[in-house]
């Protein structure tokens, strides 16, 4: 396995709200190693977003980050606590070494200025001369197969969806981050335009060898672009592993439930299983594991105590928080066999 | 030879059509729309006005023979008399005749004489009046807006501090005050009980002691006489640009471009002005180019109140009086400088967002 870029401990982000105070982050951990895909999954309302607001420190006014350690390791191989740099250090770091394609391709660009003055403007704040910005920009634009002129003098809104989605995707690689995060890229545009992104994302992955976060919902897109899939529920990982082993050999009963509830081509409309309930309340959470209330597995002690995230027994990087993860398996094996 | 005949009437077919293209072009061009509907704009609301004060009871004759019955106690005779000597206006002529003369008169640029003051030609008086309104309303315009949006946009980007605060109230109450009463409470205030000023030197729009020139004495003069007034335009109207700016910036800080600005590592400094101050301005502008057009008409009961020489007081004396051709000149003034700086706002707006210009999509 290739070095760790990027280390986080016990991250801990609540927002403020009248009710008191939303845990949407409890204790999470994880490992970035470099050029490989980490993909998050999850549905709404279960951290993901929040999680990579987090990781850049571009919360809400109401949301803070609680506790936690972010060690980032740079090309030279220097460490930094990301969560301890100035406002300062933490502005230049911020798409040289980490960038981000937001959610909503459409809002994320200045209606009111040319996609040459935002790269300009990105540049600017990272030192970098003019020219150099736009040699640059131009490379990528036309790496995203785009044509690289016209888009780079052009206005947000005479471009369609797509390309304003792969217009961000260039501009977040301008400064040659280590790390790309991705929230969403792909839910706003059609399916071919997903296809083509997809292509294109995967491809520059290959030439420029960066990280990626990648957070989504849809789980044919997480399981394609992704090395390694961590599921999100309340606040927390609760299973984390390679991507083939949580897709064929899931032990947590939410993610079996995840998989479970996606369309198949092969099964008929009438299979399609929901997971009963909807998520926890994150200022009142629930004792013992969030999941209980509606886990088809859920013995006793699943009320009472919080299962801790630990390796299964056959694959060391296959990390579950779950006791009845033996039992979720064969679970699995049953419906995959019908 | 028969293509070289046929290609003689075919290459004119194509000017003709070029001609066309290009006539057409020009009709659907965004200058030119604009620019036709200013116009049709201004000959109506000057139809429209000509008609409605010929409709105020009275005409200048009769209330100039009232205003000397009264004052001079003459007989009913006597001032008929008096009056029919000074004007040259007569008011049995047929409406549409009058129309007609103003009509054929105003597109050769002549807006008449005015009836009560003795023949002197509206443009005079427009042109004399209008530089000190245009001053005096226009330098408030400009350091209302200015101030208001800068205050507007620290609010809005610090909301919950203690400017947004105490602005939010400041800025409510002021802008329920109508600016008579401002500058009613200011006059008693600081000239009669403070006696920071003496309220009868605040009267006119400069010393009339000092001679008229180019002297740092007479553009003093100028100023001081103007402060009052420009005062109370800015605090009768910054209310408004602060509470507008500071809702649409708060409304331009939920965007996402924001957001991924900020991500991108821009400074504070430059997302506060490129990013945010620029796009919470947008609506700001129209609103702009509304107080603008309306700066020329100044504020009619200030000036009163001030006897400053501006267009407003004499609008108020010109109704007051019926001078019809003032009145008309005076309204056709302000019609198109309300027309034109809505012209200049969607010029101005096409210039700071590109998603409003809409000429160069048709090509």
């Amino acid at each position: 396995m290739s070095e760790v870029i990027l280390s986080v401990r016990n991250l801990s982000v609540s927002y403020l709200a009248r009710r008191g105070r939303v845990r949407a982050v409890s204790n999470v951990s994880f490992e970035l190693h470099a050029g490989e895909t980490l993909a998050f999954i999850g549905e709404s309302g279960c951290g993901k977003s929040t999680l990579n607001l987090a990781l850049i420190r571009t919360l809400p006014k109401t949301g803070q980050i609680d506790s936690g350690t972010m060690i980032y390791t740079r090309r030279d191989g220097q460490q930094i606590d990301v969560l301890k740099l100035n406002k300062q250090e933490h502005r230049r770091w911020l798409w040289s070494e980490c960038s981000m394609v937001f959610q909503g391709a459409l809002n994320s660009l200045n209606p009111v200025i040319r996609i040459s003055d935002m790269i300009y403007d990105t540049a600017a704040a990272h030192g970098i001369p003019r020219e150099d910005a736009r040699k640059q920009a131009l490379d990528l634009l036309e790496k995203v197969r785009l044509d690289p002129q016209r888009v780079f003098n052009s206005y947000p809104h005479e471009l369609s969806g797509g390309m304003r989605q792969r217009v961000l995707l260039a501009i977040s690689l301008l400064l040659r981050p280590q790390i790309v995060i991705m929230d969403e890229p792909t839910t706003a545009v059609d399916i071919l335009t997903q296809r083509s992104i997809l292509d294109v994302l995967k491809e520059l992955r290959r030439e420029l060898n960066f990280s990626v976060l990648f957070i989504s919902h849809d789980l044919a897109v997480a399981a394609e672009i992704a090395d390694r899939i961590a599921t999100m529920y309340a606040g927390e990982i609760v299973e984390i592993g390679p991507v083939e082993e949580i897709f064929y050999r899931p032990r947590h009963a939410y993610t079996l439930a995840l998989l479970d509830a996606a369309p198949r081509l092969s099964a008929g409309a009438e299979e399609l299983h929901s997971i009963p309930g909807s998520p926890p309340d994150l200022i009142m959470p629930p004792p013992g594991c969030k999941f209980h209330e509606r886990c088809a597995f859920a013995v006793a002690s699943c009320h009472t105590t919080p299962p801790p995230l630990r390796p299964t027994h056959d694959a060391a990087c296959h990390l579950v928080a779950c006791t009845e993860s033996e039992r979720v398996l064969a679970a699995q094996r049953k419906i995959m066999r019908q | 030879m028969s293509s070289l005949t046929s290609s003689a009437p075919k290459l004119k077919r194509d000017e003709t059509a070029s001609l066309l293209i290009r006539l057409r072009r020009l009709t659907r061009s965004y200058a030119f729309r604009i620019i036709a509907q200013g116009l049709i704009t201004i000959w109506a609301v000057t139809t429209f006005t000509f008609f409605l004060i010929r409709l105020m009871p009275g005409n200048p004759v009769d209330t100039y023979i009232d205003a000397l019955m009264q004052q001079r106690n003459l007989t009913l005779e006597e001032a008929q008399r008096a009056a029919a000597g000074i004007f040259e206006f007569d008011p049995d002529e047929p409406l549409v005749q009058q129309y007609v003369n103003f009509l054929s008169k105003l597109v050769r640029l002549d807006l008449g004489k005015s009836i009560t003051k003795g023949g002197t030609p509206v443009l005079d008086i427009i042109l004399r009046y209008l530089p000190w309104t245009l001053f005096c309303v226009g330098v408030a315009l400009i350091i209302s807006f200015a101030l208001g949006v800068l205050i507007g946009l620290a609010m809005g980007y610090w909301r919950g501090g203690l400017l947004d605060n105490v602005m939010t109230g400041f800025a409510s109450i002021i802008s329920g005050i109508p600016d008579y009463i401002l500058a009613l409470l200011i006059l008693i205030i600081f000239g009669v009980q403070l006696q920071w000023f003496r309220v009868g030197e605040v009267r006119g729009g400069v010393d009339p002691t000092i001679e008229v020139g180019f002297t740092l004495e007479y553009i003093g003069s100028v100023l001081r006489y103007a402060f009052l007034p420009v005062l109370i335009y800015v605090l009768a109207s910054i209310g408004t640009w602060i509470l507008a700016m500071k809702s649409s910036t708060i409304s331009t800080l939920g965007e996402d471009y924001i957001t991924v600005a900020q991500a991108r590592g821009l400074s504070e400094r430059r997302v506060l002005t490129s990013y945010v101050g620029r796009n919470a301005m947008l609506p700001l502008v129209t609103r702009l180019a509304i107080s603008v057009g309306f700066v020329v008409s100044g504020s009619v009961i200030i000036e009163e109140m001030f006897q400053y020489p501006g267009l407003g007081r004499n609008l108020f004396v010109a109704i007051a009086q019926r001078d019809y051709t003032t009145m008309q000149g005076m309204f056709l003034v302000i019609t198109s400088a309300v027309v034109f700086a809505n012209i200049l706002a969607d010029l101005a707006l096409g210039w700071l967002d590109p998603r409003v210009r809409l000429d160069k999509k048709v090509d």
